[in-house]
């Protein structure tokens, strides 16, 4: 099988968590930043440390992760630490129109011609940069470890307890049952087409030749995947589904203590990240003097 | 080959948004391992004309359903985490997309699969414009880098690919529909 969850039972605290309190907490932290536009990072660097906490205690190894962490880093470093340093942009308005020294200039012209800009990279954008990158991770941190740590047949109830309907709740279930399933097809028909002389690897031509031959490996797994709808409505029919409340919820979801206290946590950073800006003006874009300092 | 009412949400439209949803996933994720490189930072996702064929053939909810679960499946095989506007704005993109079913009567008909692909060409630019226009508040850009940056280079990859797939993938459903006779 070409995709398995990668959940694992590792008998951890962050396993022993209520489902829904991670996705809450995640939602806290969230609404925290991003409501009262928090870009202060004594605020973020704190709310990191949670989240990078949180994530190593998940204990997830580091053969789950390798090929994903790149990616992450990539993402962060280059696309938005990159832009955020060049352009100033992805942020509150004051990284570019306070006056900050400028450290050095980078030159964007037409090769071998004088065309083209001298980029200012001051030092507000490089604290932008860092801040950014930051908040970034913070967020990310605590998704990350989600599929590898959250057991698949429990989404469903998670989002059942948490108000969604029962035809709702089902279909992400059903929707987790059936990805193993249809991974599974893809790989099957992308091995038959490679026995056919199929070349992936190698698809060669214009666009809209590349994107028509993938239709060989698209079509016979949404056609089989449609006839399969059709069994299963038949079967879910014949079992009365949608005509009474659903039994297949699980009563093993109850909140503990532990599960309270990171939801007070949640609710605790929302409520200071939102005082401290509306109440006391803290939160917003500065560049701290020390750093201001190491470069005037 | 399909129950017309197009607001209607039972068994049938729990099924396939399940299933449009873990297929999206399947090739969202698939897309990630085996990437179509394209000019500039526009990327094809081939699972965005499973997508628009989907909720064509089922539906908005179906649509929505399969757009909303299925990019959130996608992001967490491939490690990315949740973007709740990106899933969302997927959402979006299905459910407009779905405002065609009920318009059309054979999917092997050329002017049904334009209307398809004229509705999954809306669904496209409310679903991207929802998910760029929202990461100004998630991921606090400007709205310069949230229509050059994100919107633009979404809407062209994700049209390029509902053009040319979305067509394949009906004439297809239509053999197979008239084979099972349902």
């Amino acid at each position: 099988m070409l995709v398995t969850w990668k959940y694992r039972r590792r008998n951890t605290i962050i396993q022993r968590l209520d489902p829904r309190t991670r996705l809450v907490f995640f939602v806290f932290v969230i609404l925290a930043l991003t409501i009262p536009d928090i870009w202060d990072l004594r605020i973020i660097l704190p709310l990191f440390a949670v989240s990078l906490t949180l994530f190593l205690l998940s204990r997830i190894e580091w053969k789950d992760i390798r090929r994903i962490l790149p990616y992450m880093f990539i993402l962060v470093f280059f696309i938005v630490g990159l832009n955020g340093l060049l352009s100033g942009r992805g942020g509150p308005s004051s990284v570019t129109n306070l006056p900050s020294p400028v450290v050095f200039e980078v030159p964007i012209k037409i090769p071998f011609t004088d065309i083209g800009w001298d980029i200012p990279i001051t030092v507000s954008k490089m604290w932008f940069a860092i801040t950014q990158i930051t908040r970034m991770f913070t967020m990310a941190m605590l998704v990350i470890p989600i599929p590898y740590t959250m057991d698949p047949n429990i989404y469903g109830t998670a989002f059942k307890r948490m108000g969604a309907s029962d035809k709702v709740s089902f279909t992400m279930d059903l929707a987790f049952r059936f990805l193993p399933t249809f991974a599974r097809d893809f790989t099957i028909t992308m091995d038959a087409q490679r026995a056919r002389g199929y070349e992936l690897e190698k698809l060669k031509g214009g666009l809209v030749g590349r994107l028509q031959r993938l239709a060989p490996l698209i079509i016979p797994v949404v056609m089989q995947s449609t006839v399969t709808g059709e069994e299963v409505i038949d079967a879910m029919d014949l079992r009365a589904f949608g005509t009474k409340p659903r039994t297949w919820l699980r009563d093993n979801l109850k909140y503990a203590g532990r599960d309270y206290v990171l939801l007070g946590l949640g609710v605790a950073i929302f409520i200071l990240c939102c005082v401290l800006k509306w109440g006391f003006g803290i939160g917003g874009y500065f560049v701290p003097e020390f750093f201001l300092n190491l470069f005037v | 080959m399909n129950d017309k009412s197009t607001w209607a949400f039972g068994t049938r439209q729990v099924v396939y948004g399940a299933i449009g949803a873990a297929l999206y996933g399947v090739f969202s994720w698939a897309t990630n391992i085996f990437p179509l490189p394209a000019a500039g930072n526009v990327t094809f996702r081939p699972a965005v004309a499973v997508l628009i064929f989907f909720g064509a053939a089922y539906g908005p909810w179906v649509g929505l359903l399969a757009g909303f679960i299925g990019n959130t499946l996608g992001d967490a095989l491939s490690g990315w985490g949740f973007y709740w506007n990106w899933s969302l704005g997927n959402g979006l993109m299905g459910m407009v997309a779905g405002l065609a079913m009920a318009a059309i009567k054979d999917f092997r008909a050329q002017a049904d699969i334009i209307k398809a692909v004229g509705w999954g060409l809306a669904g496209i630019v409310v679903g991207m414009l929802f998910a760029s226009l929202t990461e100004m508040i998630t991921g606090g850009i400007d709205l310069n880098t949230a229509l050059i940056g994100y919107f633009t280079p979404a809407v062209i990859g994700n049209a390029v690919v509902t053009i040319i797939l979305v067509p394949i993938l009906m004439i297809a459903f239509a053999a197979v529909a008239a084979g099972r006779g349902r």
